[in-house]
């Protein structure tokens, strides 16, 4: 009944709200003057579709492969490292590694390059050791997968919490002070200039986990997730694709790390912790796991949450009210009370596992008077559910409730309520058991 | 035990030969020898718990076999003997026949031709039919990741005709108006028909059914019977099928092996099943 | 003679710091068995109780103020279970686990805020600080303490666990938790008692943690917590008396480490162990062999 648009139109489509904008970011960019408060909106830009990708990265393991990693910090580390440590200019080798010596790599990637092939070398010089961050991580992956991929769930989840840790750790080792300088921080190091770097990047990088995700190989994890024994019943070799998804999800968060170093413009291993990992996870669980379309709207949402419209909670002062209790902090806690209200009453997220389409958007445009005028008879329908609801729920605890009291009868009887189960083993107080 | 095997003329496509699989101190198949010839269907019957399932799994390689072999199109895949504390703690029979240890996953069984569907339907949820179909056409396709991520040549005409072939499979199960549906969105029935042609687009000349007439009403099971003979012909395969309806083992089954507490107490036509005095005790007498 | 000498007083406070990881490592291992859910907020209860306690000094004696901490520990933890894990307990894995990383991050911030960001001083316990003279080594009294008391709350424990009508009840949960409940037994009960237990243990072993630190801080949670699982993991998760030993050996490991002069690896090393032991011997030292059905 609805009449879908030919792929040419959308692919147009798409094509023109892109170049749009990447313009209106690039103008911004230009004319926003350091001061204003407007500045925020493209730190928004900038961090937000650095997180867009890590969190697509991160929903391409939990949401598309069904591996519930938690490694994602740990990996944007090493990306982010290896592109700082390339580029610092030899210049500034002495300052920033100050105590050792000016640091092993004398050089800088896109110094060598410039020198040869001026503005072209330049960006050349920064994108070669952004993929190469992206290649080194992966090969670290690679190689951390071998063990622990065999893993199930939660092992899987405790196993990348700690290799990420054990990588923080390493980072920070003074014995690998003249390449990492240690626990000082990594600073001077190329950095972009405009905002629509990190969105062009980002967004290039996006859109090859989509074109992932789409492709045979794409359904091979998809089906990992949905049914392991059936997938490798169904001659998927389980092994070699979780290896795969987890490797080039390790990629994309290297390079995410190398654009999240060139956005601090110093970089230092302390913050790439656990908690760096549990936002990157819940940024994938507001937009929906499964979705790549909700972990980019879900990464935007979140730093702008955190960065700009709830800072005035930590100023004291925040929509105009104010506040005692508005002092430095409260924003976080405002922020994850917030997340566990999705968690609890929102789990399927923004997105659910839905992808944005054009037809979809359409749909829901031509949807909106008729929506708008259906409203009130809606409401009054949602309220009797609940009315319902709540109703069945009160019923079902007075059943509860019987039953309990006819538990007690019998416990004061003296007849047995459960028989005892036969535990063999001495040692063991907890059996475990298949599902 | 086995009175029919020499008088078949047929190869042999699948073959199980002593097959035990013990957990611990329980014997969940015991001793289990077992021939499926060419374009032949077999069923393997028995009480709930009598291990037939279990014996799936160690075919399919699921599970490791504690002791014996499993053959398929005469050689010898899977092959196992009790080992380490497995050594004395065995409790069936041949121990010392088998001296390799030979081990498959899952995957590559199906790779060599054996497919299955399973007791307690086990789609890919979150997946449309169309896709359910594809996911099993994907270990056959060539192209890298990297070429299917980008969309290569190769890769634009595989998937072209992994679409047409699973389309034209979806046409014979009669799945063909539902391709777009989410697979769990079907009924029953049609999500049995499902499991089978995912099954199918694996291209196996050899297809274990798990119970694939559970739950179905006498009419459906009909239908079912005249479904497997068909796609039997069509696709050239020999079938294996565990099934509780009698009818439908009867009906369609040239060889039966009836297992009880995991030992295998009889085998034959239906004829000489329904007259055996083991069987009858162990099991038809008990249920019907 | 030298060799102990030498080592005898890193591998003393390895049996202490052990000590302490196995009381956090028995409410993992517990929760772990019943709701088969890694408790990510279990470390931030610990370490609230140790902020908390940094607070109730102030007003309190120390006697009051312990009591009152092991009693806010087991309230903020059922309490959490009532709120964020039992309205989840039919959804997915996924959810209930990434309810307990939401948790964990809201506790995380909430002490950020409280705090300031600041590092709090925790309190100076004069019985628990004096110095104890081992053999060759002199020591804390704590690092004495600590080994006693746990494995006498573990000896306890296991007690209940054994022959108490609860602690039947929790053994069957354990093993099949839908069939217990048609049997008529009380889940919720089973569950609010292994959170009590699990937290009332942690809030003692963040008494006996933080008086060998000068400083409390909100992420002062995050690695004890994660050492504590890795150490119920090694154990064999579900076992409690498998939690307690992996603890120990944890403790001992790591001080050792840090003997030798490797402390940037003391922390890395109890993740290393955590492989290796799930490569070599998934289901722990005393863990049970578990076969998926298919």
């Amino acid at each position: 009944m609805e009449k879908t648009l030919n792929s040419k139109t959308k692919t147009a489509l798409s094509a023109i709200c892109i170049a749009a904008f990447l313009l209106i970011v690039f103008a911004l960019d230009n004319t926003i003057s350091a001061g204003s408060s407007w500045k925020m909106l493209i730190t928004v830009i900038e961090k937000g579709s650095i997180f867009a990708l890590v969190a697509a990265s991160m929903n391409l393991l939990n949401g598309f492969t069904g591996l519930f990693s938690l490694g994602q910090a740990g990996f944007m580390l090493i990306g982010a490292y290896t592109y700082a440590i390339f580029t610092i200019p030899a210049a500034s080798h002495d300052k920033v590694y100050q105590y050792f010596d000016g640091g092993l790599i004398q050089w800088s990637i896109v110094e060598i390059l410039e020198d040869k092939l001026g503005v072209f070398g330049h960006y050349l010089g920064m994108f070669i050791p952004m993929i190469g961050a992206g290649l080194i991580v992966a090969l670290i992956a690679f190689l951390i997968g071998i063990p622990v991929l065999r893993l199930k769930s939660d092992y899987l989840a405790i196993a990348t919490l700690g290799f990420a840790e054990i990588l923080r750790a390493f980072f920070q080792w003074n014995t690998l002070g003249p390449i990492t300088n240690g626990s000082n921080v990594l600073r001077k190091y190329t950095t972009y200039g405009n905002a629509v770097f990190p969105v062009i990047i980002a967004g290039i990088s996006i859109a090859i986990i989509l074109l992932l995700i789409n492709s045979t190989y794409g359904r091979a994890f998809r089906a990992i997730r949905d049914d392991e024994i059936a997938a490798e019943a169904m001659g998927v070799n389980l092994f070699k694709h979780k290896e795969m998804s987890f490797v080039i999800s390790s990629f994309f968060a290297g390079v995410s790390g190398a654009l999240l170093a060139m956005f601090q413009t110093t970089i230092n291993a302390t913050p790439f912790n656990t908690v760096m990992t549990y936002e990157i996870l819940l940024i994938v669980v507001i937009g929906g796991i499964g979705s790549i379309t909700g972990s980019i709207i879900g990464a935007f949402l979140f730093t702008a949450a955190s960065e700009w419209w709830l800072r005035g909670l930590d100023a004291g002062r925040w929509l105009g009210i104010s506040s005692s209790l508005m002092r430095p902090g409260f924003r976080k806690v405002v922020f994850a009370v917030l997340i566990m209200m999705i968690v609890l009453f929102y789990a399927q997220g923004i997105m659910g596992s839905k992808e944005f389409s054009w037809d979809r958007f359409f749909a829901w445009i031509k949807s909106r008077p008729e929506a708008l005028k259906t409203l009130p008879a809606r409401r009054k329908a949602k309220s009797a559910a609940k009315k319902e609801a709540r109703a069945s729920k009160a019923a079902a605890k007075a059943k509860a409730k019987a039953a309990k009291d006819e538990g007690e009868a019998k416990k004061a009887s003296g007849e047995k309520l459960f028989t005892p189960l036969p535990v063999s083993d001495e040692i063991m107080i907890f059996g475990k058991e298949g599902k | 035990m086995t009175m029919a095997k020499d008088n078949d003329k047929r190869e042999v496509v699948l073959r199980l030969s002593d097959i035990t699989m013990q957990f611990g101190g329980v014997v969940a198949v015991d001793n289990l020898n077992l021939d499926v010839h060419k374009n032949e269907i077999v069923g393997l019957i028995g009480p709930n718990g009598a291990g037939k399932t279990t014996a799936f799994n160690c075919i399919t390689g699921v599970y490791e076999p504690t002791n014996g072999a499993v053959e398929i199109n005469g050689k010898v895949v899977i092959e196992n003997y009790p080992q380490g504390k497995m050594k004395d703690a065995y409790k069936g029979r041949n121990q010392g026949k088998y001296t390799k240890a030979l081990t498959m996953l899952p995957d590559k069984v199906t790779k060599l031709g054996v497919a299955r569907t399973f007791q307690n339907i086990r789609l890919f949820k979150g997946m449309t039919v169309l896709e359910n179909v594809l996911v099993a056409m994907h270990m056959n396709q060539g192209e890298s990741v990297f070429g299917a991520t980008f969309r290569s040549k190769k890769a634009r005409e595989e998937e072209k005709a992994m679409r047409e072939e699973a389309l034209e499979l979806l046409k014979k199960v009669d799945l063909y108006e539902n391709r777009d549906d989410m697979s769990t969105s079907l009924p029953y029935g049609k999500q049995r028909h499902l499991e089978i042609a995912r099954a199918l687009a694996t291209h196996p000349s050899i297809l274990l059914l798990d119970e694939p007439a559970a739950g179905m009403n006498p009419q459906e099971s009909d239908d079912l019977m005249r479904f497997i003979g068909r796609i039997r012909d069509e696709f050239d395969l020999s079938i294996l099928m565990i099934e509780h309806h009698m009818q439908v083992i009867m009906g369609i089954c040239e060889h039966i092996y009836v297992l009880n507490y995991g030992g295998q107490i009889a085998d034959g036509t239906a004829e000489e099943i329904q007259a055996n005095p083991a069987v009858i005790e162990a099991y038809l007498g008990g249920d019907e | 003679m030298g060799f102990i000498h030498t080592w005898l007083p890193y591998i003393l406070a390895g049996i202490a710091v052990g000590g302490q990881y196995a009381l956090i490592a028995i409410g993992y291992t517990m929760v772990y068995g019943i709701l088969r859910l890694i408790n990510f907020a279990h470390g931030d209860v610990f370490m609230w109780s140790g902020l908390i306690m940094v607070y109730l000094i102030t007003i309190l004696p120390l006697w009051a103020s312990v009591i009152l901490v092991i009693l806010f520990a087991i309230v903020l933890g059922t309490t959490i279970e009532k709120v964020a894990y039992r309205p989840l307990r039919s959804a997915p894995r996924m959810s209930i686990m990434i309810s307990a990383i939401g948790v964990s991050y809201l506790l995380q911030n909430f002490a950020l805020y409280i705090t300031g960001g600041l590092t709090k001083t925790y309190p100076t316990i004069a019985w628990l600080q004096k110095t104890v003279q081992i053999g060759s080594a002199t020591t804390k009294m704590v690092t004495v303490i600590t080994p006693i008391l746990t494995i006498v709350l573990v000896f306890l424990l296991v007690m209940l666990i054994k022959h108490t009508k609860i602690g039947m009840a929790m053994r069957a949960v354990s093993r099949d938790f839908e069939t217990s409940s048609l049997m008529g037994i009380d889940i919720n009960r089973v569950i609010t008692v292994t959170f009590v237990i699990g937290c009332g243990l942690a809030a003692i072993g963040s008494v006996l943690y933080f008086s060998n630190y000068t400083g409390i801080q909100p992420m002062s949670g995050a690695m004890p917590g994660l050492k504590a699982f890795v150490a119920a993991v090694f154990g064999g998760i579900g076992s409690v008396p498998g939690a307690v030993v992996g603890a120990f050996i944890i403790g001992v490991c790591e001080n050792i480490i840090k003997g030798t002069g490797w402390t940037t690896f003391s922390d890395a090393f109890t993740f290393v162990l955590l492989i290796v032991i799930l490569m070599v011997k998934p289901t722990g030292l005393f863990g049970e062999k578990n076969i998926d059905k298919v």
